[in-house]
Formats: C-alpha cells, structure tokens, sequence
C-alpha cells in the first residue's frame, strides 16, 4: 500500500496519537535520591526479598517432595464408620461447635454468632481501634482481644486435634490415606485409577454359607459379603487366617465391632457352627495371583 | 535489539512511566532486613503472593488431568499422582501450597495487625485484605473436596451441614451449595467451577486492589 | 417546540428549566442501556446457577412392599429398591424397613438405619431383650416405636406409608414422629 501524502486531504489520521512525543526518562534514579537508608524497590529491595522467597522456595519443595500428598480412597456415600476431618485451618471452627453452649439448640451461637464476632470484628478493626498510638502494647484493648483469640484458636486447633488421634486410636481406624500410602509403598497396590475386579465369594454351597446368612454378621457385612457398615468380607482369608477370624467374632474388632459370640448362640447358632463359619471365611481369598502386585510397571 | 524493540513500543504506548513508578519508588529502611532483621516479617506479604502465583500456576497444570465428575475425579487424581511425570511435585505444590498460604496469610495479617498498620489511611486496605483471607478459606474449602476421597466426602459434607444450620437461609445455602439433595455429582462440578473460576477472579480483582492500594499510600512509616 | 423558539428569543433571563438536561437524559439512558446489556446475561446465568434451589424436592416414588394383611404387631422386615438420582446418574439402591401395625390398624415402617453408627438394627434380634429392637454392634436398643433406649443419640428414622389396594407402598425416609 503507498501512501500518497496528499497535501490537499484536511484531515490526516494516520501517524495520529494522543502519546506525546518527549524525551523518556528510563534512567533509574540516582542513589543519592532516596534519603538515609532507604533505597530502590527494584533491583535493590526485591533482590533481597526474593533471597527470602528462594529459601522460602526450597524449604517449600523439600516439602513437596518429601511428603506426598495425601489420598484416600474413593468417596463412598454409603459409608458410614468414617470420622470426617476438616482441612486443619478450620479444626478450630469444627470444634467451636462441640461445646454445649455452641450445639444442639445454640449452634447458631457457633456457627454464625461467634465466627460473626471474631470475623467481623476483625474486619472493622480499623474502624473500633481508631486510637492513633500504632504500638501494639499501647492498644491493650485492641491487642490482648487478639492474644485472646490467638490463644482460643491455638487451643481449639489442638483439642480438636488430639480428640481426632484419640477416636482413631479408639475406634482403631488408620486414616485411609496413611493405610493407602503404606499399601502403595508395599507393592500391595497398584496406583493410578485401575479399577479393581471384585472378589466373588467362595464356595457358596458350603454350609459356612447358610450359617452366615443366620449370623450377626449379615447386619453390618451384608449377606453377600460386600460390606454395608461393615468392611467387605470378599477375600477376607487373604487377610486373616481361621484362628484370627475366630478370634474377631469372639472378641469383636476393636471398637469397630462388638463381640459377637453370645448374640449368636443366642440366635441359636452353636460354638460348632461358628467354627465352621470362621473355616469357610478363612476360605475366602482372591483367585490365585490377583493379589500379587503387578509386573514393575513404568511409573515414571 | 531488544532495546530497539523496547524503544518502538515505547514511542507508541508510553509504557516507561508506568513501571518506572514502581521499579523507582522508595523502600524505607524499616522494612528492609538488611537493615533489621527483624524486618522479616514484612516479607510476609510478598510470600503469600509468592505461593498465590504457584498456587495459580500449578491449579492451571493441574486441570489438565482432572475431571470433575464422580465417576472420574478420583481416578484422575489418582492417575495424574502416580502415573504422570513430576505428578507428585505437581500436586504436591497445590496440596503443600494451600496450608501454606494460609499460614502466610495469618502471619501477614499478624503482621499488619500488631503494627497498627490498618489504622488510617489504610483502612481500606485492611478490609480487602479481609475480603482476600475468606475468598482464600473459601478456595480452602471448595478444593478439599475435589479429590473426592473419602476425607474429601465426608469433610465437605460436615461442612455443608455445618452452613445449612444458619437459620432461615441455612437450608438454601444448603441446596445451593450441593447443587441438589445429597453431596453427589452436581456439588462436585459447583465446588471445582467456585474453586477454579469464580473465587480465583475475585481473587485476582482483591489483589488488584490491595496491590494498587499499597503502591498509593505507600507503605505504614516506622513504628 | 414553541417553547424553544420563545427561550431562543428571550435571552437576558436565566432558563428555568423543569425537564433533566441533555446530560442527565443520556447518563440516564447510558446506564440504562449498561443495566439491560449486564442484566439479561445476568438473568439467564443466575437462574441457571440458583436452579437447584428452585427444583421441588423431589417425591421420591412410592414403592410397593408388602401385603398389609401380612403385617402384624410384631415387626416385619422387608427389603426394597429405589431409585436414586443424582444429577447425571441414576442408579438403584437397596433399603429395608421395618413394618409394624399399631392397635388402631394403622401401619408405620422404620428405617432399620441404627443412629448410632449406622450398623442394621434388627427386631429381638438378642434374647435379653425382647420386645426391642437391637443393634449388633454396639448394643444400641430401641423401642417398638423406634424410641432410642441405650447407646443411640436419637429415635430410629421413619418412613412414610399409604396403604392402597391392599398393599403398604413406602416413600421417603423423615425423623421420627412417634417419639417425643
């Protein structure tokens, strides 16, 4: 395209701009210009926020690389012996409403009333703290409101911490993402989204069977093993051997389960009969080589 | 070469003054750990920007496996965890990264907090700061679920709960929330558009601010 | 337009006039033109977002169990499919019930959901304790009407029953009503 500057034409657009043309200044300032020890935002200062960002940055991915992160197994809604835990920043909202005076009939006290307090009045601080002293331990009110709720934070974190651990160890539950971790490092797993065959039960005809569907287990493990409450039994016997079963249905298992003995006799069901069960449960195992961790597989 | 590039953008768009004014302004000595080491704490703030930028970067690689559907979200998770290179690092920044932010952001709210630093002029600042802090526990709490693991499930449903116990609007944020009667299929799908699309934008529009904010006023003087 | 003319003429006085300026009418109609070009996208993004909300609860269908002849005043159990949706997906889950006939004729079924842990309550289900209904994990007991005994926190869940045609026909799970 060739431009005929036609000098008859009024109006020229183009080369038109509302930039001025001047002399730029892109010379940094002179370091004389910043008074006592102050100096530049760039490169001087951000030079040594960014050593902290680097050091900050390795300790971050030593991190990273160190502890995997975490995950369970797949969401299951009819779960029901899972203690839900929040992420740790909101342990202390979590536990806020255990108290009798933030549940049942208060819990608007917990939920809304005391969070609405501590947000809110964090929020319009500048507005209730309108002193003009800015040393913290020349704004007592100010600043021990906030020890306070340092401290009630820290404290209901910790609580509700330790009261997790403890129903854990309770209802002798590992967190799934732990128990999963330690079967991925024993080979017993194979990561990344195989979907897993189930076991089909064995030996149906076996009395054990119909001793089964007569038993108290059919309430919590379902009567085709699959587990309801309760875990599945399917392979069960790749876990637990006669004696260990014998011993879950005498003792129960943990806190998980009860024992189970007498309920059963009472149902009408004999020692004789348990034995059996226990025999044909141990029986349950996957077929041959299911179990067996996969040929080293290229995970990288 | 590349100056002469610099010098013909900069005859059209005038672009020196604008990064000039920040690359020149002055930092005061207070705040300043070479100075004082216990400066340190005003690096607060420009860490939990930091991890921010890393939280962005990685949530951005990281939607390039996940899928947000019941059938599917865990074993991409799963999948992108231990079958894709660098996928632990990966999603071990945006794991690590999210408690740390929060961290961070306490510290610098801490920070600013025992400085007096929110009194005026500065009040403005301090509330989107605010607004910052719950639009961050709201990523917080939109991306727990995300794995849809059991921890994920039961937690995000606790919380559910927790919010439909606000009288009157309690059982509309419920069903709004969830997308429908149970934790299912369509509260998975609000949870990752919330954590991905809505919050990070006004995330990014808070932080606009609080950075515009801090350049104006400039930072509070020495104590 | 006769106005006008006469306000061109008269020039000395200062114009009194009643109507907005020529400004005012255009911010007014720019933010008006603004309000319809955010709001009708608005609408359509918002009613589609708060639609759940909308959505009528939905009736969960009534499932045919059992002969009302065959329910008596002790506890029958029976057991059930329904169907569940969840946005995209739909599939078939089981339920059971406990279905029992009061004095007056009238049927009510409950949840054999234990709220305690969620294990399966059972009717007698131990001989220490007739007339009962009994938790196998961890003992919890309930009346005949669901009313919680040992152990659980709250009142067995209810089910809402019709009768028609000589069946019982279940719908959804509600608290318990039975029990104070």
């Amino acid at each position: 395209m060739a431009h005929d500057h036609n000098s008859k034409e009024k109006v020229v657009y183009v080369g038109d701009s509302r930039v001025k043309k001047y002399k730029k200044n892109n010379v940094p300032l002179d370091y004389s210009a910043y008074p006592g020890n102050s100096e530049a935002f760039v490169p001087n200062f951000l030079l040594k926020e960014w050593m902290v960002g680097s050091v900050f940055l390795v300790g971050f991915m030593i991190l990273t690389m160190s502890h995997p992160s975490p995950l369970g197994y797949p969401a299951d809604p009819t779960k029901t012996d899972f203690v839900p835990i929040p992420d740790w920043y909101f342990l202390f909202l979590y536990q806020l409403l255990k108290y009798p005076y933030t549940s049942d009939a208060f819990v608007v006290l917990g939920t809304l009333v005391l969070p609405g307090l501590l947000f809110g009045g964090l929020m319009l601080a500048p507005f209730l703290d309108t002193g003009k002293e800015r040393r913290w331990y020349k704004r007592p009110i100010a600043s021990s409101l906030m020890f306070l709720s340092l401290f009630a934070i820290v404290f209901l974190t910790m609580v509700s911490w330790q009261g997790y651990q403890h129903e854990l160890e309770e209802l002798n539950i590992i967190p799934e993402h732990i128990e999963r971790a330690e079967k991925l490092e024993a080979g017993l797993e194979v990561p990344g989204g195989k979907e897993e065959e189930p076991v089909a039960i064995v030996n149906k005809e076996s009395e054990g069977y119909d001793i089964y569907q007569k038993s108290s287990c059919i309430s919590c493990h379902a009567a085709d093993l699959n587990g309801a409450v309760g875990p599945t039994l399917l392979g069960i016997g790749d876990k637990y051997s006669k004696e260990e079963i014998t011993d879950i249905i005498i003792n129960g298992f943990g806190n998980r389960m009860g024992p189970q003995l007498q309920q059963n006799l009472d149902a009408g069901l004999t020692e004789a009969d348990l034995d059996t069960l226990a025999v044909w449960l141990a029986e349950q195992k996957a077929p041959a080589g299911e179990e067996a961790p996969e040929e080293v597989t290229d995970t990288k | 070469m590349l100056k002469s590039v610099y010098n013909w953008i900069d005859e059209r768009l005038d672009i020196t003054p604008m990064w000039r004014d920040v690359a020149d302004h002055e930092v005061p000595e207070h705040v300043n750990p070479a100075h004082h080491f216990s400066a340190f704490v005003y690096c607060f703030g420009g860490l939990t920007f930091f991890i921010t930028v890393i939280q962005i970067l990685s949530g951005m690689f990281l939607t390039m496996y996940y899928v947000d559907d019941i059938v599917n979200a865990y074993k991409s998770v799963d999948y992108l965890q231990h079958k894709v290179a660098f996928g632990v690092i990966v999603r071990g920044m945006h794991h690590w990264g999210a408690s740390l932010v929060i961290v961070m952001m306490f510290l610098h709210t801490l920070r600013v907090f025992f400085t007096g630093s929110y009194k005026a002029p500065r009040e403005m600042n301090w509330i989107v700061g605010m607004l910052i802090f719950f639009v961050m526990l709201g990523l917080g709490f939109t991306g727990y679920l995300l794995p849809w693991d059991n921890k994920a499930y039961f937690a995000t449903q606790v919380g559910i709960q927790i919010a439909a116990s606000v009288p009157i609007l309690g059982q509309y944020i419920e069903t709004f929330l969830q997308g429908g009667e149970i934790v299912g299929a369509q509260t998975l799908t609000r949870f990752f558009a919330l954590h991905v699309f809505f919050l990070p934008g006004a995330l990014l529009a808070l932080l606009g601010g609080h950075f515009f904010m801090i350049r104006k006023q400039g930072i509070s003087g020495p104590l | 337009m006769q106005d006008h003319n006469k306000e061109k003429q008269s020039h000395g006085k200062p114009v009194k006039r009643r109507e907005m300026s020529r400004r005012q009418f255009l911010s007014y109609t720019l933010g008006g033109t603004g309000g319809f070009m955010m709001s009708l996208p608005l609408i359509a993004n918002l009613r589609f977002a708060v639609d759940p909300l909308l959505q009528p609860k939905a009736e969960s269908d009534w499932v045919k169990v059992i002969e009302v002849e065959k329910v008596t005043d002790t506890p029958t159990s029976v057991n059930f499919e329904k169907n569940v949706v969840d946005g995209w997906y739909e599939s078939d889950k089981g339920f059971g019930a406990w279905i029992t006939k009061e004095a007056n004729g009238d049927i009510f079924a409950l949840s054999p959901i234990c709220k305690h842990l969620g294990c399966t309550v059972e009717w007698e289900k131990n001989v220490n304790y007739p007339n009962e209904y009994f938790c196998p994990c961890h003992a919890a007991r309930y009346t005949r009407d669901g009313k919680n005994l040992a152990v659980a926190p709250a009142p067995l869940d209810e089910y809402e029953v019709k009768v028609e045609n000589g069946f019982v026909y279940l719908s959804q799970i509600k608290p318990n009503t039975r029990v104070e």
